[in-house]
């Protein structure tokens, strides 16, 4: 299973130093690449996001309208207060999941955790809905809060039951917590009346389908200060690949850096439930697949797993927009039958190390 | 080893025994329960001489005795089915529901609703499904099998897991594209004892027979496994065809089950859960101990469905599912040791 979980330190890749002055960083040339190949594709994604959809919009318009030049007025209209926010949306949601799937799996050491499996999504769902059903004005950035605390709650429950467990039975007890919650969260339904019972049904199933720039705002007010403190913890978070007794050696304080690294996970999850509802698959899937990608460091690794994430969500949802054009399925149900694939041949291709 | 083994049979007897007669007063709560209160006395007449001009006995004979016997035929499959699968894998983790075959039977029926291939009468709409649910489980083998070329127990899980995502997906996509079968199915498809009424029962009867006698024929055979499969196949019973056998039973009833009452999880965990030290000896006794706890476990999460916020109905499934996450963590969690 450790093979699985931990990739080789990258040894033999090649590396490029940086110096400046005093300070200086090394570069794996051929993962830089990787990555600046991913972002490429990511802008090209965000080309056809913008510009498919029942109104063809051309490239110059698309341009145009992002210079903040004058563009006819529907095009502006369409792209300013449908596409782009879903789209923005869509890619933080993504890479939320993305970047707090692959730090679980880091930090714990367990390829097959994801927060978002292992009952951390539900019990923020299960709060969020709570909130929406008791108090339907809450304002919008009451809801990451709230699915901070269910998430963090169910993750120490998780935790304190899978004391001492094998990954795979870590994961069991997940589902189990999982599968809990989401029955508590068809009651809650079931029970609630009509009219808030189709904010929250909307918010669960529609996911994307609200997406405005509010929602936005705030994927992105929690995303970027969490992903820049990712990265800074990322250089004490590699040493754990030397074995615990090693990195205290050198100087890791581990429960505290533990603690840290799971928190800003659960934060992500909650964060992008909150705006987004329930995504599957993107946390588990998106780290392994940049496992098949060139190696180089923890902090390149975050990055790649959180523009594949990014990816997969914005491509999941242009499938879903244009596979069966007038009617759009939700992006839950698309990202799952392109993520379950996924998984089962990652599964297969690493079939002996599991 | 006779006096242990008939100490044993008269346990199982009694067992046998308490859970009939909490079945029968079950039932009897399940059949009261209603917006309309109707007095015992009124019941048993409906029951032994129906008069079709009394209202009350229309509301017992067509709306609550089948919604009952439903949940009494469904529960039992359910049960049945788990014991069948655990038995045979070895495994006390596996259930219908967790194992992907509750999934692949939804995806059958609603293909097979949605898209109409060949127009099946209802009283093969159960086979269909058994062939779904028979279908995914075959794939969760092969990928759990593939590579250690043995079942583990908990990979097998996390595929079943996998690939019922994958279903519930397609079976959303389905229904959203197609809205009269969303009308159709969205409440058979939470899980939901109300929909089809006595027609439905009476023509899932045959296939939940069918499967319940094929499981006691193979109980026997099946009761050997508890030993390990080097003792059992030194005992002369054939591992392979009996293992393959009974999942086909374990598909069918699963498949007629899920086809009545929609796919509940978590019966068939439970179900076996009741009863210590039943996975040690497998015998036919057991096997009716569990199907008959699977249809009691049913019927007490129908009534608390029904009563538990009273105009408001819930889904059946929902109720099981939060009894039983629990058992399920408990299970995992005390193999941990």
């Amino acid at each position: 299973m450790s093979r699985f979980l931990m990739p080789p330190p990258a040894r033999n890749a090649r590396r490029l130093a940086l110096r400046l002055g005093p300070f200086s960083t090394r570069l794996a040339v051929r993962g830089l690449a990787a990555n600046l190949l991913l972002a490429s594709y990511l802008l090209l994604v965000v080309w056809l996001g913008l510009s498919l959809g029942s109104r063809p919009i051309p490239l110059a318009t698309i341009l145009a309208w992002l210079r903040l030049e004058q563009v006819n007025d529907t095009d502006s209209i369409i792209l300013g207060s449908l596409r782009a926010p879903r789209l923005c949306l869509s890619m933080l949601s993504g890479a939320m999941l993305a970047l707090s799937g692959a730090l679980t799996q880091h930090v714990t050491r367990n390829g097959l955790a994801d927060p978002g499996l292992i009952g951390v999504r539900s019990a923020a769902a299960l709060l969020i809905v709570a909130l929406i059903l008791a108090w339907p004005q809450a304002p919008l950035a009451l809801r990451p809060v709230v699915g901070l605390a269910g998430g963090l709650l169910a993750g120490l429950v998780v935790g304190l039951l899978a004391r001492g467990a094998s990954p795979l039975k870590f994961v069991m007890i997940g589902f189990g917590i999982s599968w809990c919650l989401s029955s508590a969260l068809v009651i809650l339904l079931a029970s609630a009346d009509i009219r808030s019972l189709q904010r929250a049904m909307m918010w669960l199933a529609g996911s994307l389908e609200g997406a405005d720039w509010p929602a936005v705002r705030l994927a992105l007010v929690v995303f970027v200060p969490t992903a820049i403190a990712c990265l800074g913890l990322a250089r004490q978070a590699e040493l754990l690949d030397l074995g615990a007794a090693t990195a205290s050696a050198l100087g890791i304080n581990q429960t505290r850096l533990h603690v840290a690294c799971l928190a800003i996970a659960v934060l992500l999850v909650a964060t992008s439930v909150s705006v987004a509802g329930g995504l599957g698959f993107v946390g588990l899937v998106a780290p392994h697949m940049a496992r098949f990608l060139p190696r180089q460091g923890l902090a390149g690794r975050l990055i790649c797993a959180t523009l594949i994430g990014a990816l997969l969500v914005m491509v999941a949802d242009l499938a879903g927009n244009v596979a069966f054009a007038p009617i759009r399925l939700p992006v839950g149900i698309s990202l799952a039958a392109i993520g379950a694939p996924v998984l089962i041949l990652l599964l297969w291709l690493r079939r002996n190390r599991i | 080893m006779t006096a242990m083994s008939s100490a044993g049979h008269s346990r199982e007897r009694h067992a046998l025994l308490l859970m009939l007669s909490v079945l029968a007063v079950l039932a009897i709560l399940h059949i009261q329960q209603g917006a309309r209160p109707i007095p015992a006395t009124v019941m048993l007449d409906a029951v032994l001489s129906p008069d079709r001009d009394a209202f009350d006995h229309f509301v017992i004979l067509s709306l609550r005795l089948p919604r009952a016997s439903a949940c009494i035929v469904g529960g039992a499959a359910f049960g049945a089915a788990g014991f069948l699968l655990q038995v045979a894998m070895r495994n006390r983790l596996a259930e219908p529901h967790v194992l992907g075959l509750n999934a692949g039977a939804s995806l059958a029926v609603v293909l097979v609703t949605t898209y109409q291939p060949v127009v099946l009468p209802d009283i093969l709409m159960p086979f269909a499904a058994s062939l779904g649910a028979a279908g995914l489980f075959g794939l969760v083998l092969a990928l759990s099998a593939l590579g250690s070329g043995r079942f583990d127990p908990v990979r097998m899980v996390f595929f079943g897991i996998a690939l019922s995502a994958l279903a519930s997906a397609l079976v959303s996509a389905i229904l959203i594209l197609n809205e009269d079968t969303l009308e159709q199915l969205r409440f058979w498809l939470v899980g939901d004892a109300a929909g089809g009424g006595a027609a439905a029962v009476w023509s899932i009867l045959p296939a939940v027979a069918l499967g319940l006698v094929a499981g006691c024929l193979l109980m026997p055979q099946l009761a050997t496994f508890s030993l390990g499969e080097s003792i059992s196949v030194a005992l002369g019973a054939s591992v392979h065809r009996t293992r393959i056998a009974a999942l086909v039973v374990t598909a069918l009833l699963c498949g007629s089950a899920v086809s009545l009452v929609g796919p509940i999880g978590f019966v068939g965990l439970m179900a076996p859960a009741l009863w210590p030290r039943l996975h040690q000896r497998p015998s036919l006794g057991a096997f009716l101990l569990v199907a008959g706890s699977g249809a009691a476990i049913l019927l007490a999460a129908d009534i608390l469905a029904l009563g538990l916020l009273a105009p408001t109905e819930l889904p059946t499934g929902a109720l099981t599912g939060l009894a039983g996450a629990p058992v399920f963590i408990w299970l995992v969690a005390r193999r941990l040791t």
